[in-house]
């Protein structure tokens, strides 16, 4: 079982999660986030003044898939995030070790 | 009392002698009242008889004047007004004339009033232009008084009301008051504040009769029902009045004259005639005079009252009492929707609520009328908008409007939407609620904190923000249909547009907001606004920066009124994000947007363009412009430009000044010369005026479109006559080049460096990057007069074409954006940074 953790621009979510859901994966948490990856942000000027874009607006969406979908989970995300710019964003695949449905205390490895 | 005697005609066959029978019928009116004086009864109902008797003589008069050339009104004033009149007090009338007053008018006059003055009567008479109501009282507190009482006499009892009608500023009634407190004042000095005076004045001495109508007139003006809530009580005060007129009608009978001072001599007489108990003329008096000081105190207690207790006036009919706003004359208002929004104001304006008593009579009439009744003339449509401007306390009265029933009666399609449920996934309230929050959203941005600062300053520099209001409440009206609401919420808010009568631009930015209040919450939160195609598409959307700015707040209040947790910090940074995009995208790149013709707003000009037009001049004309420019002017004014332009010399120009509503605008079509852009900012600095908003097109054939508006600080177009026409003379010597704007500038110029504020850095800003073929240059620097031909002279002198100039001011900033070019090239990075120089020596001042 993995977490899979994407950061994803705002506006790829809604194509994210239909890609998702053809793989039958529904179950899933979307957070907005604000960060930056290598470039660092940018400079933005208004009125003729600079200043610094540093976090730039994110949403991250968190799966957690059995070990068998984790290929497939990763290229749908990947497909449908990307616009080849630099800013489209990171998948973190992390390990499961266990989970409980808290309504039950049913345990799942 | 005594039947007055009719006159008898000298014969039984020559007709009575018109002034014979006059005297005869006033000589039988005053010895009716002098007779119920003797009998110590020339008290409120002799006096209201006598009065009544004079009304009927002054009605003749009116009548055996002549014609009449326009409306005239005779009302009467003071004492008289009252019907108080005693046996020689003056006859106050105010003369009203509905229009100009002319010489026929003044025959009028002399036939009305030389009769009055022939019968020995003192007339103390006002005689004015209805247009006359606005200027009253500035320095004449009595006037102003006396017209609390003002009673029509005879002709037209309506001029009353519009004379009237003009001092119903809002002002006028806490004037009265005022001028009231300090007559009161400058009187109780006379007579050392104190009422015990031996020989008293019963008219103006501390509790007497003036006292009295101060007490009553305070109540009039805040409080019918004031004085019975302290002070002696209206049965004292009845008393009292009655006494003090009894005994005054004694002193005129006594002493032959207007005569009111009770002195030692005179009292005994009162006393012998109201028949006075005591063996001595002394002990009369005694008892005389302690009834005097009795009723004097209870006047005198009752005036205190009034002055300590009486609610503040805050308007026409209205007071601030300890529970909120209310009406004075709850019965007239109920009758009068047009004033109810002035009570809402007031509220406002006075950080208060309106009374229950009051909420509840409006939710009882609102029913009663429809919107017009609301809003019947101009100047209470423009009270309306005034009111909708976003202020701390806007939502809290629009909530009680809409509570008793009076938004929906003001704005019927409001009503459609009152309690609407509409299910979906976000919204958390009735869809009236949530138009109310966007509201108080965007009130709360007039006292933001710095997490705000940027959206609230968007919202301080709007022209108009009362349109954002009335499309705040308009944008969700259609809701009350199940599918495309916003085509709705358009067709029903231009119902509204034709009630309040708003002008072709209020209409548009209205209606545009209303249609497209979803469009940028998509772009920002569905649409990747890295991409510079989504901008450049929102741009076109938003076509000029005062839209973008309206409908980033409109996004902004409409997102977080759906929910408590909606409009998340990250949503404000993506909003504002798109916003400081399309902003830019507007003010850097719009230089690369030419018209090249084929498009459809050139189709459409050529299409329905008037029959003296040619289309291929309108296409020849708009070639080569930024496609900005069809977005700052009507197809009227366009269609004025191409007609200006298509005759132009070489070296001519067309340029004209037109007033508008806050301020003047001068626009300019010439052909491109070196310094021709500083040389008109130069002009219009010359002669003090503000420049705040404006623009420089040029196009690549050199024909330049410039527009500025400004503001005439020192009213020189106003006060002269000949100034526009100067101004334009002017203009065209110095385009000429027959003379140089900077000798008469020279010294305005000194004068507005020497002035210059502290405190806000200059800023320049070259870029080469937003616009293929223009260097841009951003400048934000404070206001001052003279700045524009300064910087754009030093660009000039840089060796630099002003192809394009945005101009912008923001309260104490201006915002100006240049495009330039040098010799038909971008500016390299050396002369961009020695520009720089040369502009910030200028900004800080130095030569």
């Amino acid at each position: 079982m993995k977490l899979i953790k994407s950061i994803v621009r705002p506006n790829k979510v809604d194509e994210v999660k239909n890609a998702l859901e053809k793989l039958q994966i529904s179950g899933m948490t979307v957070t907005e986030v604000r960060g930056h990856g290598k470039q660092k942000g940018h400079t933005a000027i208004y009125r003729g003044q600079e200043y610094n874009v540093s976090l730039l607006p994110k949403m991250e969406i968190e799966v957690v898939v059995p070990d068998a979908m984790v290929s497939d989970a990763v290229k749908a995300i990947t497909e449908a995030a990307r616009t080849g710019e630099i800013g489209d964003g990171r998948i973190f695949v992390i390990p499961v070790g266990e989970s409980y449905k808290i309504r039950t205390g049913e345990r799942e490895v | 009392m005594i039947a007055m005697s009719e006159p008898r005609s000298p014969s039984a066959d020559a007709p009575p002698d018109p002034r014979s029978a006059r005297r005869a019928r006033i000589d039988a009116a005053r010895a009716e009242l002098s007779a119920a004086t003797e009998r110590g009864d020339g008290g409120r109902q002799a006096l209201r008889q006598y009065s009544h008797r004079m009304d009927a003589m002054v009605q003749q008069l009116f009548a055996e004047a002549g014609p009449l050339a326009q409306p005239v009104g005779v009302f009467a004033l003071g004492g008289y007004g009252r019907r108080q009149l005693c046996l020689h007090s003056d006859i106050d009338l105010l003369i009203l004339f509905a229009g100009s007053i002319g010489p026929s008018d003044e025959r009028f006059l002399h036939a009305f009033l030389n009769p009055i003055w022939d019968l020995g009567l003192t007339i103390g008479h006002h005689v004015r232009e209805v247009s006359e109501g606005s200027d009253v009282g500035g320095d004449n507190p009595e006037f102003l008084l006396a017209l609390t009482d003002a009673r029509p006499v005879v002709g037209d009892a309506t001029l009353l009301d519009q004379f009237s009608g003009g001092t119903e500023a809002t002002s006028t009634a806490v004037r009265t008051l005022e001028a009231l407190k300090g007559l009161i004042a400058a009187r109780h000095a006379r007579f050392n504040d104190t009422l015990y005076q031996l020989e008293p004045d019963l008219k103006e001495s501390p509790g007497g009769l003036r006292d009295l109508f101060a007490a009553l007139t305070i109540a009039k003006l805040t409080d019918p029902a004031l004085l019975g809530q302290g002070g002696s009580g209206p049965r004292a005060l009845d008393d009292a009045e009655e006494f003090l007129l009894r005994v005054r009608s004694i002193l005129h009978l006594e002493a032959k004259r207007h005569h009111n001072v009770l002195s030692h001599e005179l009292q005994e007489r009162a006393a012998e005639r109201l028949g006075y108990p005591g063996s001595t003329p002394r002990q009369q008096v005694e008892r005389l005079m302690g009834d005097y000081f009795r009723h004097a105190r209870a006047i005198d207690r009752s005036l205190r009252w009034a002055l300590k207790s009486a609610p503040a006036p805050v308007g026409h009919n209205l007071v601030r009492a300890a529970d909120g706003i209310r009406f004075v004359d709850v019965r007239a208002a109920a009758d009068r929707p047009e004033t109810w929004l002035a009570a809402f104001q007031a509220a406002l304006d006075n950080d208060c609520g309106v009374s229950d008593d009051m909420l509840a009579s409006i939710q009882q009439h609102a029913g009663r009328f429809r919107a017009d009744d609301f809003t019947p003339t101009s100047a209470h449509r423009d009270a309306l908008l005034r009111f909708l401007k976003p202020r701390q306390g806007l939502y809290a009265q629009l909530s009680e409007m809409h509570d008793v029933g009076l938004l929906g009666q003001m704005f019927p399609e409001f009503k459609a939407i009152s309690c609407r449920v509409v299910r979906d996934f976000y919204h958390k309230y009735t869809v009236d609620e949530h138009t109310l929050l966007t509201i108080r959203n965007l009130e709360r941005l007039t006292g933001a904190g710095p997490e705000r600062e940027r959206f609230a300053r968007l919202l301080g520099e709007l022209d108009a923000p009362e349109l954002l209001v009335l499309a705040l409440l308009f944008h969700d009206v259609g809701k009350w249909r199940d599918d495309d609401h916003h085509v709705e919420s358009a067709r029903m808010a231009r119902q509204m547009f034709d009630r309040m009568r708003l002008d072709d631009h209020a209409r548009a930015t209205v209606e545009f907001l209303v249609v497209e209040h979803l469009k940028m919450s998509v772009a920002a939160f569905r649409r990747d606004t890295e991409d510079p195609e989504i901008v450049r598409q929102f741009a076109a959307l938003v076509g000029v920066e005062e839209r973008l700015k309206m409908l980033c707040l409109v996004t902004l209040a409409d997102v977080e009124a759906v929910g408590r947790e909606t409009l998340t910090p990250w949503r404000e940074e993506l909003l504002w994000r798109l916003y400081v995009d399309t902003y830019n995208h507007l003010t850097l790149s719009y230089g690369d947007e030419v018209i090249n013709g084929g498009q459809s707003a050139t189709s459409e000009l050529v299409r329905n363009r008037p029959p003296d037009l040619d289309g291929q001049d309108i296409e020849a004309f708009l070639r080569g412009l930024p496609r900005r420019y069809l977005q700052l002017f009507s197809p009227v004014a366009i269609y004025s430009h191409v007609r200006r332009s298509r005759h132009l010399e070489t070296d001519s120009l067309e340029a004209w000044l037109e007033q508008q509503a806050d301020g003047w605008e001068l626009t300019v079509i010439t052909h491109d010369k070196p310094f021709l852009f500083s040389n008109i900012s130069g002009v219009l600095s010359s002669y003090g005026m503000d420049i705040l908003r404006g623009f420089a097109f040029t196009k690549p054939d050199g024909l330049v479109v410039d527009m500025f508006r400004f503001t005439d600080e020192e009213r020189f177009l106003e006060l002269n006559p000949e100034g526009v026409a100067k101004v334009i003379k002017r203009l065209e010597d110095v385009i000429a080049g027959r003379t140089d704007p900077a000798v008469r500038l020279k010294g305005r110029e000194e004068g507005a460096l020497r002035r210059k504020l502290p405190g806000l850095a200059p800023v320049v800003h070259c870029d080469n990057e937003s616009s293929r073929r223009y260097t841009i240059v951003e400048i934000v620097a404070e206001n001052a007069l003279g700045l524009l031909y300064r910087l754009s002279r030093a660009m000039s002198e840089s060796g630099c074409d002003v192809d394009l100039v945005l101009i912008a001011t923001e309260g104490r900033r201006a915002i100006d954006t240049f495009h330039l070019t040098r010799q038909g090239q971008k500016l390299s990075a050396d002369q961009q940074r020695e520009l720089t120089d040369n502009l910030l020596r200028v900004l800080e001042g130095s030569p």
